[in-house]
């Protein structure tokens, strides 16, 4: 499904999003469709990982598009890259739904075997979508943490678990796994630089 | 914990925490207040989601089933897109033009908005005035409160209907939000201010909105970032 979307060219993708994300923002419809057209997939994916299950997803997928509608004219090119700014949305919006109440019923009930499918630590890069060279950074600077913050911090993204869940996981106490992350996160940020 | 951060690092974690989104219950709640009423530390967990956005390149895709779209077509359908854009522009171009103080000008843009013929209005002592607006295109809230009897007053465009109600927050210049409940999609709407609330509509204080699950009293604190903000204005 990837590669017919963006086959091509990195580059021209990210400019027709660019300029259908733009007339978004002017309130243009049509313009809403093609941008759906062109991340749906992508958007719901992350959806469906976090909130565990299609319904709930769905829902999710349908208010962030809303949510798109309505915040596209603050969208500014050069600062975000279109498809991180979107991403961003779905996910922080599929993170609100599993802190709700209903999201956290839903997820209790979810089978247990979904929830480390993350341990996977293999980054598997489709780098036509975001710049290659942050990446790189980011994945350099990830692989300098210890090999169990990694994971948990890769756990919080892609999982959206809080602290509570990870330590659980991890068999560890609240306060260890909090201090982990923290400390893992400040090295992150030393290592990336203040940029 | 035995962590020993500085303030600062303590700051900037929280922040990661909140765009990584570890916190959950009060801690969430405290932190998306923070980032509500403090623009360094909202730009402090941007920061962060633009650390971690490589990591977007890793999702699975997935399909949505097709009922989705005609969900979003639905909750379009009847958004009243044209009468915002139409008051934006009047509103950007008076902007532009007035060489007055930003209180008179606010002042005069929301009578613009009130009186679609331009009347000179009686001079109104203790009247506030705040836009609670995004950005850019989207929700927008015009706000007129009478400090002699409480009134407040609503103009209210271009919320989507959904399951989420925009609330309307008061937030005391470095204080924390305080709810005013949540308010309609769209038209207009106008309460009495509690004796207690009214002591918060200050010149310099922030009116912000939030979407939140539907509630009947107003929320404690709210469980996202702002829509939509203005300051309150005294004229």
């Amino acid at each position: 499904m990837d590669g017919t979307q963006w086959s091509s060219g990195a580059d021209e993708a990210r400019a027709q999003l660019t300029a259908a994300l733009t007339a978004v923002g002017r309130g243009d419809r049509a313009a809403l469709r093609q941008v759906y057209d062109m991340t749906a997939a992508k958007l719901f994916g992350i959806c469906l990982r976090i909130c565990g299950e299609r319904a709930s997803a769905e829902d999710v997928l349908q208010t962030v598009y809303i949510k798109v509608w309505e915040r596209a004219g603050q969208f500014d090119a050069a600062r975000a890259s279109p498809i991180t700014w979107l991403a961003t949305i779905a996910r922080n919006g599929a993170i609100d739904w599993r802190r709700s109440v209903a999201g956290r019923t839903v997820h209790d009930t979810l089978p247990e075997q979904a929830a480390f499918a993350v341990a996977d630590d293999s980054p598997l890069a489709d780098q036509s979508l975001v710049a290659a060279e942050e990446g790189e950074q980011l994945h350099r600077c990830l692989g300098e943490l210890e090999d169990r913050t990694r994971l948990c911090i890769r756990a919080a993204f892609f999982d959206g678990s809080t602290y509570a869940e990870l330590a659980t996981r991890e068999n560890v106490p609240l306060g260890t796994m909090k201090s982990w992350i923290r400390r893992g996160l400040l090295r992150l940020k030393d290592c990336l630089g203040d940029g | 914990m035995d962590d020993h951060l500085t303030p600062t690092e303590e700051r900037d974690a929280l922040a990661a925490e909140l765009a990584l989104g570890l916190l959950e219950g009060q801690t969430r709640a405290d932190a998306l207040r923070l980032s509500l009423s403090d623009p360094a530390f909202a730009a402090q967990v941007a920061a962060w989601e633009a650390k971690l956005a490589p990591l977007h390149d890793e999702w699975a895709n997935a399909q949505p089933g097709a009922a989705v779209w005609s969900g979003i077509e639905r909750q379009l359908a009847d958004a009243p897109t044209d009468k915002v854009t139409a008051i934006e522009m009047r509103l950007r171009r008076w902007r532009a033009g007035a060489l007055l103080s930003g209180a008179v000008a606010a002042a005069l843009a929301f009578v613009l908005i009130t009186q679609p013929v331009p009347t000179p209005t009686p001079a109104a002592p203790q009247l506030a005035v705040a836009r609670i607006e995004s950005d850019a295109a989207g929700p927008l809230v015009l706000a007129r409160y009478n400090q002699s009897n409480g009134l407040m007053q609503l103009r209210i465009h271009g919320f989507e209907p959904g399951t989420l109600a925009p609330e309307l927050w008061v937030i005391p210049e470095g204080g924390t939000p305080v709810s005013l409940g949540q308010i309609g999609h769209a038209g207009e709407a106008e309460m009495t201010m509690p004796p207690p609330h009214r002591l918060l509509m200050t010149e310099g204080a922030t009116l912000a909105i939030t979407m939140e699950p539907v509630s009947k009293t107003p929320h404690p604190a709210p469980s996202s970032v702002a829509v939509a903000s203005g300051k309150i204005i005294t004229i």
